[in-house]
């Protein structure tokens, strides 16, 4: 089973899911580091079995906060083993698809026995997030194909994130992790380099998610050596830990106008993980979870599960009422179809229903890049929650928060040179803020408002970016 | 910065083609591999050199150049000169740079040649098509009119040595389907000059230049765009350039999707499904002329390709049958015989194919 297999399974199964807050976990192998304050990290993960037991202690002496990392088969000689004033939480690995169900009986079994610490499931599978070339380069020249232009091909996790948010709200928490792409570097040079830290870290706070970063033994090592040039590249990447712990923590709400009904990641985790990269405001639910309430808050909807009977009259409710429903690789017998389609294509059938449609496409999604080029059309751009200009390199997430009421948006540029993001937002606002590592909060951004939405630019975006878009509690977006 | 990919990299993903394998092996030092995001895609380049710090700073140089040209060229930025070009040179001169004076020079040439189906004044209508493609209505009759109402290269006018005017009030230009080979073109210029002799630049996949020779083998390979899957064609690359041409993939939702290649003509979005790739001496010549014959489609792109020097172009249709225009040689299929050689054609000839026996076109 491969790893995104593994990761698809774990994060649809019954294991169920608490919202995380984008804590960022270091891996280390090291037995020391320099204090907490001076390096400006906070979370610790050690790999179970601890070569050292003093090890704990140490790490904790030194300021920080000290998880373990440990398989599944082995929590229960973890727990034997720890003292739980020392060790704040277990980070829970190698679950697998034949006895995930049990697995997870067993953790929250482990949990409630253990209520002093905390847990996360380990979901592998992640992926280092980066902007990707396309070229292949061989001992005797270059693997490639000539093509029209294509989009740059990013790397990123907010899929399979939304994809685990899909499970129910009362669940154990998850956290991703990835590998760094192996490379070869110049003698002398680090890599991962610091902007391949901190893209990790911007991105595990857009996606709202924890991570676990392996840190290199060389970079412990050189770090507790005080090495100039590790330091040197340390200290580019503190301000983003600095920026990511500043992140609200408080209970948000995404902010979607596109729900996605999945249940089978393998078949449909691609086609999603476009829309992830074309910055569709988009929650997935699994159909088991498709409420009214549910769809309320969205004016599209995606399928690439089957339903029942119960769904189809809230789906055709929907389209009644305006909303747009899109079925993928759909053969199923459905209510309307006692009227003839208002088109018919020998891959799409398409029903106006009431104020809305529903396209049925009768083929799984070839090309997943045209299927969310094409989506959006089909959407609109005026209903779209958010939309980005220009910004082919740049993903965008955006949250809803209570109180005080305000929008945050996460902006994330994969690569590595500063943007000019031109953006979209549904809703009026009555200030636009704006916030980066390198712009203490906050900078106000002018904006404009047309035809109920909201515009405004970032001349620069390097990497990581927030905007709070703050609401006088009469508007809001997405709706 | 990020620090530069080297060519030992054990591993690279492929994004485009899965059928390739992923594995890369090592090349030894004095090579060096990175990318750099301009002009809507990713371009990469490949330096070889003995010298891995010369080899370092000529790719990171040429890259800085394509970034640069991004800057004048583009027609999203509001700040570049070709966005103020577009924005004053309405029925008064402007001055331009020499760069941009240069490309929209030779931007008419291809116009004239192609008799205007290469047309960078086509702006206004690749803007409303583009517009419709990225979610926004079927432009309108009226709309379509007006627009054609603002394009045509003949009402551009280079006042030499260094001035422009529009002669329609309407006027905006797009460098879109020539820019990245001109700046591919600027790279290699760049790398020359500071004495690199093999090197490899990707320009989103769309126009690739193969610098030299690898030192392993008598040309780069590439292989082609074949939208039917059967034909597995390959060029070889040898101071030479390819540029690819298709049209936007039919919508899996919509069936009338428009295009993102616009007829001059006639205002409206290319239907086809072929591909064409074009190889060339310049990668500016190859990719103007890839756009342009995909408008022209075979018989016509052809017939054009006989008054052209060094140009090649093969047509592909989803069914597999191909049609290959100038030197013939140039372009290999699995299982036939392979040639390398683009500088010496072997023969002028325009062949049509199939590769099912059984039905020929």
């Amino acid at each position: 089973m491969s790893k995104l297999s593994l990761l698809c399974a774990l994060l649809l199964s019954s294991i169920a899911w608490t919202p995380a807050t984008a804590k960022v976990f270091f891996r280390v192998t090291a037995t020391s580091l320099p204090p907490s304050d001076k390096t400006a990290i906070d979370d610790l993960v050690l790999p179970w079995p601890l070569r050292d037991s003093s090890i704990v202690a140490r790490f904790r002496n030194a300021g920080y906060t000290v998880w373990l990392q440990c398989d599944s088969k082995n929590l229960a000689s973890v727990s034997d083993a720890v003292d739980p004033a020392a060790v704040a939480g277990v980070i829970v690995a190698g679950a697998t698809s034949s006895n995930q169900f049990a697995e997870a009986e067993e953790i929250r079994s482990f949990m409630a026995a253990h209520k002093n610490l905390s847990f996360r499931i380990l979901v592998s599978g992640g992926k280092q997030p980066q902007m990707k070339g396309r070229l292949v380069v061989e001992r005797d020249g270059i693997l490639q194909v000539s093509s029209p232009s294509t989009q740059p091909w990013l790397d990123t996790n907010l899929a399979a994130v939304r994809i685990a948010h899909s499970s129910s709200p009362d669940s154990l928490p998850i956290a991703y992790d990835f590998r760094w792409s192996p490379s070869d570097v110049p003698p002398g040079a680090w890599y991962p380099d610091a902007e391949d830290y901190a893209l990790a870290i911007a991105e595990s706070d857009a996606v709202r998610s924890d991570v676990i970063i392996d840190l290199p033994a060389s970079l412990q090592q050189a770090l507790n050596a005080e090495d100039p040039q590790a330091w040197s590249l340390w200290k580019r990447v503190m301000p983003y830990l600095g920026f990511s712990s500043h992140a609200p923590v408080a209970k948000a709400e995404p902010i979607a106008n596109l729900g996605v009904i999945v249940d089978n990641t393998k078949a449909s985790y691609e086609p999603i993980n476009l829309l992830a990269r074309h910055s569709f405001a988009f929650e997935a639910l699994r159909p088991a979870n498709l409420t009214l309430a549910r769809l309320q808050k969205w004016n599209s909807v995606v399928v690439f599960s089957s339903l029942n009977t119960e769904s189809f009259a809230l789906l055709q409710d929907f389209a009644t009422k305006g909303g747009i429903v899109v079925f993928v690789n759909s053969h199923d017998k459905f209510p309307w179809h006692s009227i003839p389609p208002s088109r018919q294509e020998s891959r799409t059938t398409t029903y106006s229903i009431g104020a809305g449609q529903i396209v049925e496409l009768g083929e799984p999604v070839i090309e997943p890049e045209n299927f969310a080029r094409d989506l959006r059309r089909l959407i609109g751009r005026d209903r779209s929650a958010i939309a980005l200009w220009n910004s082919l390199t740049t993903i965008a997430t955006a949250y809803r928060e209570e109180a005080p009421a305000e929008t945050t948006l996460y902006l994330v540029n994969y690569a590595d040179q500063p943007d000019n993001v031109q953006i979209q937002v549904k809703g009026r606002f009555t200030r636009v803020r704006f916030e980066a590592p390198e712009e203490h909060c906050c900078v106000p951004l002018p904006f404009v408002e047309r035809n109920g939405f909201t515009e405004f630019t970032i001349p620069s975006l390097r990497i990581a970016a927030r905007v709070h878009l703050d609401s006088d509690g009469e508007s809001s977006a997405a709706q | 910065m990020r620090w530069p990919k080297y060519v030992a990299l054990p591993v690279l993903g492929l994004a485009f083609v899965s059928l390739l394998p992923l594995l890369c092996s090592a090349q030894g030092s004095g090579s060096v591999h990175l990318k750099r995001y301009a002009m809507g895609t990713v371009f990469e380049i490949v330096v070889y050199d003995d010298d891995s710090t010369k080899a370092e700073a000529a790719a990171h140089a040429a890259l800085d150049e394509a970034v640069r040209l991004d800057r004048m060229m583009s027609n999203y930025k509001a700040d570049s000169e070709l966005s103020q070009m577009n924005r004053s040179a309405h029925f008064q001169p402007v001055r331009i740079s020499r760069e941009l004076y240069d490309i929209i020079e030779q931007s008419l040439s291809y116009s004239r040649v192609s008799g205007g189906q290469f047309d960078i004044s086509v702006g206004p209508l690749v803007d409303l098509w583009k517009a419709a493609l990225a979610g926004g209505p079927i432009p309108s009759a009226d709309e379509q009119t007006a627009a054609r109402g603002c394009v045509g290269y003949q009402q551009i006018e280079l006042l030499p040595p260094d001035r422009i005017q529009f002669l329609s009030n309407c006027m905006r230009l797009d460098l879109g389907s020539i820019g990245k080979g001109y700046a591919v073109d600027r790279m290699v210029e760049l790398l020359k000059a500071r004495g690199i002799r093999r090197a490899y630049i990707d320009a989103g996949g769309s126009t690739i230049y193969g610098l030299g020779y690898p030192k392993s083998a008598n040309a780069w390979r590439v292989r082609l765009r074949d939208p039917s899957g059967k034909l597995f064609p390959q060029t070889s690359l040898m101071n030479s350039s390819v540029s690819t041409s298709e049209q936007s993939a039919p919508s899996p939702l919509q069936g009338d999707a428009p295009g993102h290649i616009v007829l001059p003509g006639t205002g409206k979005p290319l239907q086809t499904r072929n591909t064409v790739s074009v190889t060339a001496q310049s990668a500016t010549a190859s990719d103007a002329l890839s756009t342009t014959l995909l408008l022209l489609g075979p018989t016509k792109g052809a017939a054009l390709l006989k008054t052209l020097h060094g140009i090649s172009a093969i047509w592909i249709d989803p069914d597999g049958q191909r049609l290959v225009a100038g030197d013939s040689a140039v372009f290999h299929l699995s299982g036939e015989q392979q040639s390398t050689r683009t500088s010496q054609p072997a023969k002028a000839a325009v062949e049509m194919s199939n590769t099912r026996q059984d039905s020929p076109r």
